[in-house]
């Protein structure tokens, strides 16, 4: 889950925070592997490599209008559960933090054990590959 | 204490998929960089692509649940590793380690690694009725 907002935002509404907090002591609350929030592209740097050529540039950036601010790492049974989860969270942005604008990326994310060398080059396992759920 | 680093590796999601001399080169490098001071693994994987991924976007109010593939920028995160140093510094030189072995053992390839500090809930400063985004340590 990577949450993703413009980088003027200063202060997240105590309501807010404590509504995450009960999430987490919620009768069957999902399972964090890791989270964090990250610190602003200000104070952050690249390395790029383009035509051959490596360079490294540090922040901020500012070329998108709404950057990476925080992530999580968490197990769910299926992709929909997952989306629900966002959902459920952004859904207490919504009511906390009403002129918020942003949002939570879903992605699955895979472990040496779902890839595969097979062709020369790492792929997904065949078995992976077209499962969109 | 060693400070967290969040490193993401973006690239254009027609790329193709990376060979596997890069793959051990880079399993080579977090080896060795297990056993050094700087750069250990905390935890790291590979993002599905974004055709089978999705967005819960908060906009104006109004919940919108949008599936990908998501095409408004030429690149977007493919993978990532939160990794262990001692300062700034050590994390981009890592970073650099970790992207000329993109440049040896993938040609024409083209891509970047972010290096963004992390901090973990318990560090987020609570003071008076807000949580304030952290500030990051000096490196």
């Amino acid at each position: 889950m990577m949450i993703k907002h413009s980088e003027d935002l200063k202060k997240l509404p105590k309501e807010l925070s404590d509504a995450i907090a009960r999430l987490s002591q919620s009768e069957s609350p999902p399972a964090v592997l890791a989270s964090g929030a990250l610190a602003e592209t200000a104070a952050s740097s690249r390395v790029r490599i383009a035509d051959g050529k490596l360079n490294v540039t540090d922040g901020p950036f500012t070329e998108t209008k709404e950057v990476v601010g925080g992530f999580a790492i968490m197990e769910f049974k299926s992709k929909e559960e997952a989306v629900q989860s966002a959902r459920e969270y952004m859904e207490l942005y919504r009511k906390y933090w009403p002129e918020w604008k942003g949002e939570t990326e879903v992605r699955q994310i895979y472990g040496p054990e779902e890839i595969t060398f097979e062709t020369g080059r790492m792929e997904l396992r065949a078995e992976l590959k077209h499962d969109k759920k | 204490m060693d400070m967290r680093f969040m490193m993401m590796v973006k690239s254009a999601e027609n790329a193709g998929a990376p060979p596997k001399e890069l793959m051990e080169a880079i399993d080579k490098l977090t080896a060795e960089q297990s056993k050094s001071k700087e750069g250990r693994l905390v935890t790291a994987g590979g993002l599905a692509p974004t055709a089978m991924s999705s967005r819960v976007r908060l906009s104006d109010g109004k919940l919108t649940v949008i599936d990908g593939p998501f095409v408004e920028t030429k690149e977007v995160v493919g993978g990532y590793a939160v990794m262990e140093f001692s300062s700034r510094e050590a994390a981009v030189k890592s970073a650099l380690e970790f992207m000329e072995l993109h440049r040896k053992h993938w040609p024409g390839w083209e891509g970047e690694t972010e290096i963004r500090q992390m901090f973990e809930p318990e560090e987020y400063a609570l003071d008076s009725g807000v949580v304030s985004r952290p500030t990051p340590r000096p490196s």
